[in-house]
Formats: C-alpha cells, structure tokens, sequence
C-alpha cells in the first residue's frame, strides 16, 4: 500500500478533494453523485464533533499537567544554567567588584525595553583589551575577563526585533544612547562598542 | 505559512513576540524560558494525553519535550522554529512510549482518566444549556476519541497535530520524516475512517 494513496469513493472522487470544499456548496457533480453527498454528509459530521472537542478539551481545566511538571523542567534549567563569564569592573586592596555577563546583559534588556518598538534578543559581550593587539579579542585563561584594564572596553553585541513601523537608524541611535547611559549609571564603566543587529521585524 | 482556521490559540499572547522570547531564553534567561514552558506545557499535554490517553505519561512527555528543547535552545538556528521542534519533541516521544506498549502489551490504558476527561467535556458544548444538544455532542465527542484510538499513532499524530493543533504539512511532515502529500494522504485516511465509523455508530 502506497503510504500517500488517498482513499477514494466509487465515483472515482477522493475523499481529499470532498473535504477542500465541504464548506463550499455542493459542485454540480456531486449534487448528482450519490456517493459525494453522502461523503459530504459524513464528513461535515465529523468537522462538528472535531471543532467540539477541540474547543472542550482546550477549556478542559482537568487537561493540564500538574504544577509539579513546570517546576521539575525549571528545577533542571536552574542546575544546568551556564555559568557566564564573569567581567572585573575594578579591583582595589580591599577587594574586587565582577559582573556576570548575564547580569550585564540584563542591564542592556531593561534599557532597551525604554524604546518603543524594540525587542531586545540575544546579547553576547567581549572584552577588548587595550594597546595595539590585532586580533582585539582577548580572554583571559580563567572565567574573568577585565573591563577595568587601562585601555579595554566593552564590546557587546545586542540582537533585536523591531515593529515593522520603526524609522531604524534613528531608534537604534537612541537605543545606543540608552544602553551606553544605563551601563554608566549602574555599573560605573564605560560601555565601549554596542553593535546592534536588526535581526527580524515582529508585527505589532 | 498555512493559514489556520479560527480557534486554536495564538502562538503566545504576552507583551514581547515568540521570537525575542526564545531568543532570550537561547542566552540562558531563565525567566524567558519560563515562559516559554507555561505557553507549551498545555497544548503539548493535551496533543501526548490524546496520543496515550495516560496522564502520568502524558505528564512525563511534556517534561522530557521541554526539558530537552532547553538544552537543544542554544542550537536552534532559527527562533521562529521553536513552537514545531516543542511539537515534534513531543510527538515522537509519544510515538516511542507507543511503540514501547505495542512491544509490552499487558500495559493498560488509564480509564479512570479516561472517564474524568469525558464527564468534564460536556458542558463545555457550543449548545449552551440545551441538555439534549449537550448530550448529543457528547456523544459525537465520545465516539470521535473512540475512533481515534483505533487508528495506527503515526495516523493518529498527523490528525490530532493538524485538526486539534493547528500544525503546518510542512511540520507535520518534518515530525514524521513524511513527505507533504504523505501528511496528506494519511490525513485524508484518517478522516475517512473517522467518519465511516461515526456514520456506522448510529
């Protein structure tokens, strides 16, 4: 048996092209075709007790998992979370001050959330350090890098949604303005490069 | 993009799209993620409890599902694909346990449960308070699961995944390693049968 063969009916239609048009009014064949309406007559059966129990079991409260199924996914989440790099914003005799990637990541999502029309996404961060060094990228051994370094500033990298009706240039100017000010006020370093990408439009 | 008829849920109603959200939860944002479980948790319980008409199981699928799409997320390629991968996630899974089943045949379905779901749905009819036109539409409903049950699973996900979900052929087709027309065909089958014994039921 062919796995796509369609059944048919006796008059040579297929069930398929009966279903395409059950909403429409019968063709002039099958106002004629005994086999068709009586195909048509089942079919519109069953698009009713479809739509029902689509509609029950979606306002069904008993068809639900349990609280404890959220919470077991998000338990395993929260253990395997990824430690991210960490940043030193300065050190001092009396002790040194990091930031998670994660956590500065979270300052630049609040800040963007300040302009219309944009929805922050995936944001990753590097650590230029300063001199003459080409490559630019440099990472220390180890899960710091130093943003407090004389001379290395930040890099980072900010995906976003726009609304479709957004004028680009001048809202990712102003998103720019707001990351670079939220990370001075709230961490004290200067925000080096912000590099935004426009990566897809989401309809408003 | 297929349109989908009227009646299935939008993809997530929150203030941000899906997109921004998984890309978020991509970086590790927990409480993005978090979302993203609460949007899926219930269409994916009601697709696996319909596949296996066992809530413990269909409970562990929807937490194996969405347990392994957190750590697939950071290799999802496109933030748009995430609602069909949670999908075939749990489609497969479904289809494993089944397969399973087939091989241990003394497991039993859950029929208490069975019962529970059945006697919750009737008042939830289109009917309003019409007891006549309630039951009726609980016994259509009734005899609907009944038939469903009887088809092979891979017939059975490709109806509940389009008719109760609302899925593309295309994903349809990706979750089954089937070609388009192949979604098509078996469609097309398992309405047939559907409708050839709700006809003989009466």
């Amino acid at each position: 048996m062919a796995v796509d063969d369609v059944p048919r009916l006796g008059c040579g239609r297929s069930i398929d092209r009966i279903w395409a048009t059950i909403d429409q009014p019968p063709s002039p064949h099958e106002e004629k075709c005994e086999q068709c309406q009586s195909a048509r007559e089942r079919l519109k059966k069953l698009t009713e007790a479809t739509r029902s129990l689509r509609e029950s079991d979606l306002h069904n409260t008993s068809l639900k998992p349990r609280l404890s199924v959220k919470n077991a996914i998000m338990n395993v989440a929260r253990a395997e979370i990824r430690r991210s790099r960490r940043i030193a914003l300065h050190g001092k005799e009396n002790g040194t001050t990091e930031i998670s990637e994660q956590a500065l990541s979270s300052v630049i999502r609040f800040a963007a959330t300040a302009i219309p029309g944009i929805h922050a996404r995936r944001c990753h961060i590097e650590i230029r350090s300063g001199g003459n060094d080409p490559s630019g990228e440099d990472r220390p051994s180890g899960n710091t890098a130093t943003a407090a370094n004389e001379g290395a500033h930040l890099i980072i990298n900010l995906r976003v949604a726009a609304a479709p009706s957004v004028e680009i240039p001048r809202t990712v100017d102003s998103l720019r303005q707001r990351i670079s000010n939220a990370i001075t006020a709230c961490v004290g370093i200067s925000a080096g490069t912000i590099n935004i990408t426009v990566e897809d439009l989401y309809d408003v | 993009m297929e349109d989908r008829g009227a009646g299935f849920e939008s993809e997530l109603e929150l203030e941000l799209d899906e997109g921004s959200i998984v890309a978020r939860a991509q970086d590790g944002d927990l409480a993005a993620f978090e979302q993203l479980v609460i949007a899926y948790q219930d269409r994916l319980f009601r697709l696996a409890y319909r596949m296996l008409n066992d809530r413990g199981e269909a409970e562990d699928v929807v937490q194996d599902a969405l347990t392994a799409a957190w750590r697939g997320l950071p290799m999802l390629q496109d933030v748009r694909a995430f609602g069909g991968w949670a999908y075939r996630l749990a489609t497969n899974r479904c289809l494993d346990l089944l397969r399973k089943r087939s091989a241990h045949p003394e497991t039993i379905t859950d029929l208490e449960d069975l019962r529970s779901a059945t006697e919750f749905r009737a008042t939830y009819g289109p009917g309003g308070s019409d007891p006549a036109y309630e039951a009726e539409t609980a016994a259509r409903q009734d005899s609907l699961t009944t038939l469903l049950n009887t088809l092979p699973p891979e017939q059975r996900a490709c109806w509940l995944l389009r008719e109760m979900h609302g899925r593309s052929y295309a994903e349809i087709g990706a979750t089954l390693k089937i070609s388009q027309s192949a979604v098509r065909g078996r469609l097309a089958r398992a309405r047939h049968e559907i409708a050839e014994g709700m006809s003989e039921w009466r």
